[in-house]
């Protein structure tokens, strides 16, 4: 049996997500409680929870097919592992990429499986040490950053200017993400000293543009309908709902014409 | 007296921290213990070099951009769980546009709590299933040539065009500028990761939002006082 895929392995993740799970209840339970001490209604919990499920499938399928893309170099275990904890792809394969240079000579290289318990366990380290400084920033850091954030988002007085600051740091995010969609290259894994595409996703073209018009268009229309006939249940799934569709029209115009579908505007050569 | 909800989420945030470095540790260990496998010293350094500088510098930053608006429990979940930008941030930023509630609010710390929470928890159920189960299944579906397969390549450009739609109708003014902004750094350079574009954008967006602001631009005309101004005034009153 390969040694990347034992029982072993199979019961660290289990302790891991054990662990991810516990934490993520705990909280969940306080905020629940703390949210009808201060009188929210419990509908509205409801939906939070439901709208969030919902609005998490897809990017968790993704999130999926990159464990499926690591698992050809370190097995399905390490690479379930990591991206349950702290973990995205870009972070994970140069992570690997750089630790297997630690062991020149010995043949290893990304998209090779890992023979060598000792190569797989300098990964497994670099992966955990290279990604782990939040978890030692959070607790010094973050009631500082918290209250310093505070005091500007009341500066003003009448909390306008915190709602303007909140909303324009959320745009800036968003934004980002509108401009890779519009004019970016596809994204490249620095692989063996070669900048190699990944197969997970595409650069900026034709299905790019598309998918992002269509869930823009998709939301608005369903925000229209549903202030116009009061579906207040109808709003909590709209998000989700237009994420879908918009993903939906990907499928549409790959299945009507491939070819059209794979246009870039800058494809990586 | 008895503490704040948000003072004692700063605390339990802190010991779940601190559990989860043991966890995240314990794994290495393991491996080496388990399979008597351990590199050497240099052999790991040698790895680190080429990750630590880069992602302990933007995790510095990521705090920084992300907790303000994430709220205390959420942070501290979603810093362990990971897939902040793809999934936790929005998700989170979701319900909150959702459940209507005001930014900075217990309401809103407890909404967001909620909904990282939540998408944690699906996450890792989805992974466990997915892995454990579906693997197979999976690859077909995602593999090149697959009906589904250019539909999974665009989870981004859906996810943020409809997170954006809400924004962009209500604050039309403000996302001109960050949007025209991002649009030309990518053109520029199309490598650009996102972990630098981000930080940029935002930015350059708070700066365009404030300027506007005290110029009238976003308050029917009216000049407000400038909000630093008085923000200052209060530092030097409580000092």
């Amino acid at each position: 049996m390969d040694f990347k895929e034992s029982k072993f392995m199979y019961a660290i993740a289990g302790f891991i997500i054990l662990f991810v799970i516990a934490q993520s209840v705990f909280f969940m339970v306080r905020a629940w409680r703390r949210g009808k001490e201060i009188g929210m209604k419990t509908s509205d919990l409801k939906n939070t929870v439901t709208s969030s499920a919902l609005f998490t499938i897809a990017p968790a399928i993704a999130i999926l097919a990159t464990v499926i893309t690591l698992a050809g170099t370190l097995g399905l275990v390490l690479p379930w592992i990591r991206l349950t904890v702290i973990g995205n792809l870009q972070y994970e394969v140069t992570a690997a990429q750089a630790a297997m240079e630690g062991f020149e000579g010995s043949g290893a290289i990304f998209g090779k499986s890992i023979e060598d318990p000792r190569i797989f366990a300098a990964v497994s380290w670099v992966m955990t040490l290279g990604s782990i400084s939040p978890l030692f920033l959070l607790p010094l850091l973050l009631k500082t950053i918290q209250k310093k954030m505070g005091k500007v988002s009341t500066a003003g007085g009448d909390g306008k200017f915190g709602d303007i600051i909140s909303a324009a740091t959320f745009i800036g995010l968003v934004a980002a993400f509108i401009g890779v969609s519009v004019a970016g290259k596809a994204p490249t894994l620095k692989i063996n000293g070669q900048a190699i595409p990944d197969k997970n996703s595409m650069g900026a073209g034709v299905l790019s543009v598309s998918v992002l018009i269509t869930s823009i268009v998709v939301f608005m229309l369903l925000q229209w309908l549903c202030k116009k006939f009061k579906l207040t249940k109808l709003e909590t799934f709209i998000m989700p709902i237009s994420m879908f569709i918009g993903m939906g029209m990907a499928m549409l115009i790959y299945n009507i014409s491939p070819e059209i579908a794979q246009i870039e505007w800058r494809p990586v050569s | 007296m008895k503490r704040s909800y948000i003072d004692r989420t700063h605390t339990w945030g802190r010991i779940f921290s601190v559990t989860a470095i043991c966890v995240l540790i314990s794994l290495p260990i393991a491996i080496c213990l388990h399979y008597d496998a351990w590199p050497e010293a240099r052999q790991v350094l040698i790895g680190l070099r080429g990750v630590v500088p880069i992602f302990w510098t933007t995790a510095v930053l990521e705090i920084i951009v992300y907790a303000p608006m994430l709220g205390t429990g959420a942070t501290y979940l979603a810093f362990v769980t990971g897939n902040i930008t793809n999934l936790k941030l929005p998700c989170a930023l979701n319900a909150k546009e959702n459940a209507h509630v005001k930014n900075g609010t217990e309401e809103d710390e407890v909404i967001s709590t909620i909904a990282v929470a939540s998408s944690a928890i699906v996450t890792t159920v989805i992974l466990a299933v997915g892995v454990v189960a579906m693997s197979p299944l999976l690859s077909k579906i995602t593999a090149e040539g697959s009906p589904f397969a250019p539909a999974f390549k665009q989870v981004i450009p859906a996810l943020f065009g409809a997170l954006g739609a809400g924004y962009f109708a209500k604050h039309w003014r403000i996302s001109i500028i960050p949007i025209l902004t991002a649009i030309i750094l990518v053109v520029i350079d199309g490598n650009m990761k996102t972990g630098t574009l981000i930080p940029v954008c935002i930015v350059i967006s708070i700066l365009a939002a404030y300027i506007m602001y005290i110029n009238g631009l976003l308050t029917g005309g009216v000049k407000p006082e400038n909000p630093l101004k008085s923000f200052k005034k209060d530092k030097t009153e409580s000092k």
